[in-house]
């Protein structure tokens, strides 16, 4: 089984309110000190992918479309226990809407050649549209199966297990399949370990750029995007908390009810 | 004249309260646009029952698709010949599992139009729509410009209040020929596992919400929190680490990529205030937080907190509340 994740570079979607900063005109988080990382749910699918791995067999490919500084999210990926990485970087990649960008990948999946699974991380921590994977899916016409969070081997048969409102629903689609993971208790990332992030580093990561696709500037898309953020704010926020005082922490339960009381809230 | 398209799922006896939004904000949008007309595609086993309530909180047309389950390969197929047929300009999905997730990107890529997702507001100017959403979790706003033959956008819930209902708006109720039946889907539900715990309230309708996070820190400290809820009446929530945890099933995940909840009162028990879990709960009346870290950012977000750890607060609370009851 070749399974092919897709994985972004982001800033650190954990970073707090108030540390957190926009440049308005180039309508973009300013990274300041915040660390790049794999975005969260792209991190998840990486976990989803070595867990099928183990359980079928086969090669984990991951793949990432940035800058040069994104090695460092596929050297992660590579320590956590995938097989291949590949960086997609130029120039032309940069202004591109989740068409242009859907593009790239179905020509690096094309180039990569055979494959039996793509997984995308339901939504990027950043402007979290949602849009890459199942437009991908689109570019190279096979079945999107949304918000997958793993997959059981059961007879010889794969199936994916998708929590919903009710429990859980187990679904089968012919493969290749590209799929759309989220979280569940099943999926926490592993860590990857220095030992392993040190062997990572010296395995040899291709670049492919726009020519080695075979991507003109052209067959991005049009011009402007179909998709484009034109105002970036930080919306407004005035809070004062009113904090609940007691000499114990009995004392500010009974005090936190006697207020809630008068509130009308409770009782 | 500008036509708006709005779609329902109608696979249970009620209307929910999402399309109803929907509908809100179809009317709110045909405001500003000038006159035009807001059509509803209602799809699925109940879409006949639907029709007339539809009409009177703001629709003008409702198409009626009955098939006895909407699949998300089946809704995407009617979603499309719908919107191919009549020529909206403007489409609003609902921002769920199956449009947010599925039907919108999938229906966009099939259009090649442009798609706002998870969508709170718009503003118009002249012909134009900018699209306002949430962006890193919540911490921004931004207003998307989307561009192509058709505006596409799925809107999350709780952004629009439903109009009240209007039992003297007339329109017309018609079924819509979509050729479901010929669509072989692809996804195969081969078996559903239900978890759900007994007597928990669903989120969506509790006036009180007990929602815990990491900081609780074990399946034993749940159960206290769960004893609290039940003393309140109150629905249970988490976090996402409460989810990963396997403290609260995913169904009860708060948040950006849970859901989206407004009770009068909700208690944050262990959860440090990350935009991504606020963006489901900030529309609660009052919110209050227990937290041992002052320092914790869920402080600069709640109306009420209360600084400690959550053992040494949370059994005395039960108590309190016990008293007034009995
Ligand atoms: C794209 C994306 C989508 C996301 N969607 C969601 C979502 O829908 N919902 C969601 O919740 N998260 C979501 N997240 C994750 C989110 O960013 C945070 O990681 C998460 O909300 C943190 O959960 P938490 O507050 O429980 O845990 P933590 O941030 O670890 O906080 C635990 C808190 O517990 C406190 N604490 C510890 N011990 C005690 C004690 N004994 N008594 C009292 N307090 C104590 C600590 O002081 C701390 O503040 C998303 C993230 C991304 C990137």
């Amino acid at each position: 089984m070749h399974i092919i994740v897709c994985i972004k570079q982001i800033i650190d979607p954990e970073v707090p309110f108030h540390l957190f900063r926009i440049d308005p005109v180039a309508k973009r988080q300013i990274q300041g000190t915040h660390p790049l990382v794999i975005s969260t749910y792209d991190e998840v699918a990486v976990e989803v992918a070595l867990q099928l791995k183990e359980k079928v067999g086969g090669r984990v490919t991951a793949l990432t479309l940035g800058k040069k500084e994104a090695l460092q999210a596929l050297h992660q990926t590579l320590a956590m226990g995938a097989d291949d990485a590949i960086l997609l970087s130029d120039l032309n990649f940069e202004e591109m809407d989740s068409f242009g960008k859907a593009r790239v990948l179905a020509a690096a999946v094309r180039k990569i050649g055979e494959f039996d699974l793509i997984l995308c991380g339901r939504q990027a921590g950043d402007v979290e549209l949602g849009l890459v994977g199942p437009f991908l899916a689109g570019e190279l016409g096979i079945p999107c199966v949304p918000l997958v969070a793993n997959f059981e081997v059961a007879n010889g048969t794969i199936r994916m297990r998708r929590p919903v409102e009710t429990g859980y629903e187990i679904l089968e689609a012919p493969f290749p399949l590209l799929a759309t993971i989220t979280n569940d208790t099943s999926n926490v990332p592993r860590y990857a370990s220095v030992k392993g992030l040190r062997a990572a580093m010296r395995a040899p990561i291709p670049c492919w750029s726009s020519a080695d696709l075979g991507l003109s500037a052209d067959a991005l898309g049009p011009k402007p995007l179909r998709i484009e953020i034109d105002e970036l704010f930080i919306p407004h926020r005035e809070m004062r908390c009113e904090l609940i005082e007691g000499e114990s922490g009995a004392e500010k339960a009974r005090n936190l009810a006697a207020r809630l009381k008068a509130l009308g809230l409770i009782g | 004249m500008v036509h708006i398209l709005t779609f329902c799922t109608a696979s249970q006896p009620e209307i929910p309260r999402h399309p109803l939004e929907l509908l809100a904000a179809a009317r709110a949008l045909s405001a500003q646009l000038g006159e035009g007309t807001v059509h509803t595609l209602c799809v699925g086993p109940a879409s006949g029952a639907y029709g007339e309530e539809l009409i009177h909180r703001g629709a003008d047309r409702v198409l009626t698709v009955e098939c006895p389950s909407v699949e998300a390969e089946i809704a995407l197929a009617v979603v499309e010949s719908a919107v191919r047929h009549l020529a909206p300009q403007v489409v609003l999905l609902p921002h769920d599992d199956l449009s947010g997730a599925y039907v919108g990107p999938c229906l966009a890529y099939r259009l090649e139009t442009g798609i706002a997702t998870d969508c709170g507001g718009f503003a118009v100017q002249g012909e134009d729509i900018r699209w306002l959403r949430p962006v890193y979790g919540g911490k921004a706003m931004a207003y998307m410009r989307i561009r192509g033959p058709v505006q596409l956008a799925t809107m999350r819930s709780r952004a629009f209040d439903p109009l009240p209902a209007d039992p003297t708006r007339r329109g017309e109720i018609q079924s819509f020929p979509a050729d479901w039946e010929s669509v072989r889907p692809q996804i195969r539900v081969v078996e559903r596992l239900e978890e759900k715990e007994e007597g928990e309230l669903p989120l969506d309708r509790a006036e009180i919400i007990v929602s815990g996070g990491r900081g609780i820190g074990s399946a034993e400290g749940f159960a206290v929190l769960r004893e609290l809820a039940r003393v309140l009446g109150a629905a249970i929530g988490g976090s996402r680490p409460a989810v990963d945890l396997g403290w609260v099933p995913h169904s009860h995940l708060v948040g950006q990529t849970g859901k989206i909840v407004a009770p009068n009162l909700y208690i944050a028990v262990g959860i440090s205030g990350a935009a991504q879990h606020i963006a489901g709960a900030g529309s609660s009346k009052t919110i209050v937080a227990i937290n041992k870290d002052s320092d914790a950012p869920i402080f600069k977000l709640a109306h009420i907190g209360v600084v400690e750890e959550w053992e040494k607060v949370i059994p005395a609370l039960i108590e309190a509340c016990r008293e007034w009851r009995s």
